[in-house]
């Protein structure tokens, strides 16, 4: 047991520092700003690519995947520093759709899709939310039936992010209606977003974040878009959302705005006596509670991290993680926002007024989307319970 | 960055928890409840030091096994999980530890072979009445003869002081704190038996000139507090072990329970509430484990690790509170049942809660150094 980072791991985070102060320019950072934090934009693409090029995406990769052969734990530190740089990075492409590719996809999928992956070139939105089909995910009604050599795709999902400008979504259909159970017959496609069949419209949320209700239209396509096995899509699913969890609660951001509030309040004066606000005790208490709470997330997450590279990733873990990170954010950001008082509801748009740019306001209004999305938090806590306390679930 | 055990650390592990679970049986912990017998189970300690663990981390030249720090935690781990009745924390961690660190050459030849072997006892004061900070003891020492000191004070909470043929004391010379051992030879110093929750033996001990020889000076004016602090900072760690072993028992006592016990003809563990709330003790149980390792792990190689000490603290006592309510609630009567186990359990909890700096206090203590500027994030 060694609970620290080794020499080379410290220096390919120093490494990655230098990086990314290069990478995200003043011009990059303001685009990002403008699409709240999804990217999509022509430098955010831009920078996508250069990460390709420069090897980055899959650093943790194996070699034969196209990876540079180092471990999830060193992938996981390139994440968290990206994270931390501010730069909206897709990681539900690149840390979730891409490994399952590379490890289930057929040849077209691994030889064609997962190199653009790599490059930045290729984005994977995820459609597996209906207007009736939320938490009970196998409920869905999007259909895939087959006629002659090809499949055709009906129905319509609600909340794919991000597929507005992704090149494909990750699919989950019903291909047979009879199954015995019903997760049981649904299947994973890869579908073109630039099919003809397919349409998006915007759907806006709280946070200022744009997600779709997307349409599917008689979709025709071949064998080949079919990932896995026919039928056999729920366990891509919960593969896919296992390590999504992962991603849905890195630290970077959070140590990053730990670190700048702290410096905002030793520098800021008090209106109370014109002592600085760090000498308050309240505020003291306050940042103690956000560091205390962040350091359980940053093992939490490490030990998965180091889990994966043995092989070893436990479900209660991985569900662990989400929940505890997910409630644990919600709750940072209130005590953060309390240090900075008032000014913390002042957006990033009034620019000269708001402090460390907004990103509190704009954190409390999205904060609560991961506490139920990537597989709610009942639902984490019920597994939870059941894989790791061995304690029995009710019926459903 | 690696969370697995080795091949030491699992031996350790695995041979403490079988011989542990296998000796403190709910009957024989029945026999210290309200101080009916002495909480110290001398069979016990003897058959811990025969198979070694009493010197997991004593030098093989002082008859131990040689290991370290880590290996000592997950001991304590596990006489957390059975609560055992035996000064593991304050013979093994606060005084053989620094003594093995910090004693002269002499003096650990003549003491630590008798820690490892089981015969000799340490225990160390690290609370004086109205002040828990061990390295700033407002105890007195005077120099006398060429490097003699007699010692003038209280300290309290001292466990199993009677029981141990030395206590670990610091004391506030004119120079700075020194750390020396105190033997209990002599009538200048009153052992006055505690009665606290866990029945564990605690003791006040009233100094009034106390004598101390000076080849029981572990830490000389100029490095005693300095040595105080990397008592406590073990300790803690300790403490948080033991409190991740008493947690995850509890929790896990808890489960079987809720999963055997049926009402309106269900196991009650099947209700969302009930398996939510234990869901919960797991992510707490398991924030405390990874805090207290990453603390333990800085500790084993001496690395600097104040922050993440007083970061496992905090867990340490926020989860035991947590925990343990959750315990006592779910079980429902019998969670609080004498006849059942769990109860002492919570008792444990609460003393490791408290001991060495409460949540509250530690959170203090972190808030300061954050506005000192020594507590960013990396
Ligand atoms: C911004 C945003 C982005 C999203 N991105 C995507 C995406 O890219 N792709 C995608 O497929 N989906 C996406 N989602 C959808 C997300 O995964 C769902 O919102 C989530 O699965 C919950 O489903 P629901 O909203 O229908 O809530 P419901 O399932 O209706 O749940 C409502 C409440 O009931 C609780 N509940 C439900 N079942 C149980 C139960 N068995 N026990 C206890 N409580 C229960 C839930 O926890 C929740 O609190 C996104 C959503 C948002 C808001």
């Amino acid at each position: 047991m060694k609970v620290e980072f080794t020499k080379p791991q410290l220096a390919l985070r120093t490494e990655l520092r230098e990086y990314f102060d290069q990478l995200m320019t003043p011009e990059l950072r303001q685009e990002c700003a403008a699409a709240v934090g999804e990217g999509g934009g022509p430098l955010w693409r831009e920078a996508l690519r250069r990460l390709g090029r420069d090897g980055w995406i899959g650093l943790g990769w194996p070699v034969e995947q196209g990876g540079r052969g180092l471990t999830p734990i060193e992938q996981f530190i390139f994440v968290e520093e990206i994270m931390r740089a501010g730069y909206p990075f897709p990681f539900l492409t690149t840390e979730s759709v891409g490994p399952q590719l590379a490890e289930h996809g057929n040849e077209w999928q691994r030889d064609e899709l997962v190199p653009r992956i790599l490059a930045g070139d290729l984005l994977v939105s995820i459609g597996y939310s209906e207007p009736g089909a939320g938490t009970d995910l196998a409920a869905l009604k999007t259909t895939a039936t087959r006629e002659g050599d090809e499949w055709v795709i009906n129905g319509q999902k609600m909340w794919t992010s991000l597929a507005h400008f992704c090149d494909y979504t990750w699919l989950a259909v019903r291909t047979d209606p009879n199954a015995a159970k019903k997760h049981k017959g649904i299947s994973i496609f890869l579908v073109p977003n630039s099919d003809p069949g397919w349409s998006a419209t915007p759907v806006h949320t709280l946070g200022g974040v744009r997600t779709n209700a997307t349409y599917y239209d008689n979709i025709r396509l071949s064998e080949k878009h079919l990932v896995g096995e026919l039928n056999q899509g729920w366990k891509l699913i919960t593969g896919q959302l296992n390590r999504e969890r992962l991603s849905l609660v890195n630290v970077g951001p959070t140590s990053q705005l730990f670190n700048e509030v702290t410096r905002w309040a030793q520098q800021s004066t008090c209106d109370r006596d014109g002592t600085t606000l760090i000498e308050q005790p309240w505020v003291r208490m306050n940042l103690a509670k956000v560091r205390t709470g962040l350091e359980a997330l940053k093992l939490l997450c490490y030990k998965q991290a180091w889990a994966m590279t043995e092989g070893s990733l436990d479900m209660a873990d991985a569900s662990a993680a989400k929940v505890y990170g997910s409630e644990y954010f919600i709750e940072a950001y209130r005590l953060l926002g309390e240090v900075i008082g008032q000014a913390s509801t002042i957006n990033s748009l009034s620019a000269k007024d708001s402090v460390l740019n907004g990103r509190i306001e704009s954190l409390f209004r999205t904060a609560s989307i991961i506490t139920f999305g990537g597989g709610t938090n009942e639902i984490q806590r019920d597994i939870i319970a059941a894989a790791g306390l061995w304690m029995p679930r009710a019926a459903r | 960055m690696e969370f697995g055990f080795n091949e030491a650390q699992n031996e350790v592990r695995e041979l403490s928890r079988k011989m542990l679970t296998e000796l403190v049986t709910a009957e024989n912990l029945s026999r210290f409840d309200e101080y009916s017998e002495e909480r110290f189970d001398r069979d016990l300690w003897a058959q811990l030091a025969t198979a070694g663990l009493l010197g997991v981390a004593i030098d093989e030249k002082w008859g131990g096994m040689g290991f370290g720090f880590t290996e000592l935690a997950l001991l304590l781990e596990e006489a957390g999980r059975t609560i055992a009745p035996a000064p593991l924390l304050s013979c093994l961690v606060s005084s053989a530890l620094p003594l093995q660190e910090f004693g002269s050459q002499a003096l650990c030849e003549r003491l630590l072979p008798g820690v490892a072997s089981g015969e000799l006892i340490l225990t160390a004061a690290l609370m004086e009445p109205g002040n828990e900070n061990p390295a700033a003891p407002s105890t007195r020492a005077e120099p006398t003869g060429d490097a003699d000191y007699r010692l003038f004070g209280s300290v309290t909470c001292v466990p199993f002081a009677t029981q141990a043929d030395y206590v670990l004391v610091a004391a506030q010379t004119t120079g700075g704190v020194i750390v020396c051992l105190v033997g209990k030879e002599s009538d200048a110093c009153i052992c006055s038996p505690l009665r606290v929750s866990t029945y564990e033996p605690q003791y006040r001990m009233d100094m009034d000139g106390v004598f101390v020889p000076a080849d029981r000076i572990l830490a000389g004016p100029s490095e005693g507090a300095r040595v105080m602090q990397w008592i406590a900072q073990r300790t803690i760690a300790a403490t948080c072990a033991h409190q991740t072993g008493v947690v995850d028992q509890s929790m896990r006592m808890t489960a079987s329970y809720t999963s055997e016990r049926q009402q309106f003809g269900v196991p009650v563990a099947t209700f969302q509430a009930v398996g939510h709330r234990a869901a919960n003790c797991f992510i707490d149980v398991e924030c405390l484990r990874l805090t207290t390792y990453q603390a333990v792990s800085l500790l084993s190689s001496d690395s600097e690790a104040s922050i993440e000490v007083a970061i496992a603290k905090i867990w340490a006592g926020d989860v035991g509170h947590r925990v343990s309510y959750a315990s006592q609630h779910m079980h429902g009567g019998m969670g609080i049942d004498r006849d059942y186990p769990l109860w002492r359990y919570c008792l444990w909890a609460r003393q490791n809660e408290l001991m060495l700096g409460s949540s509250s206090s530690m959170l203090a203590e972190l808030g300061e150094r954050i506005a000192a500027g020594e507590a960013f994030c990396a």
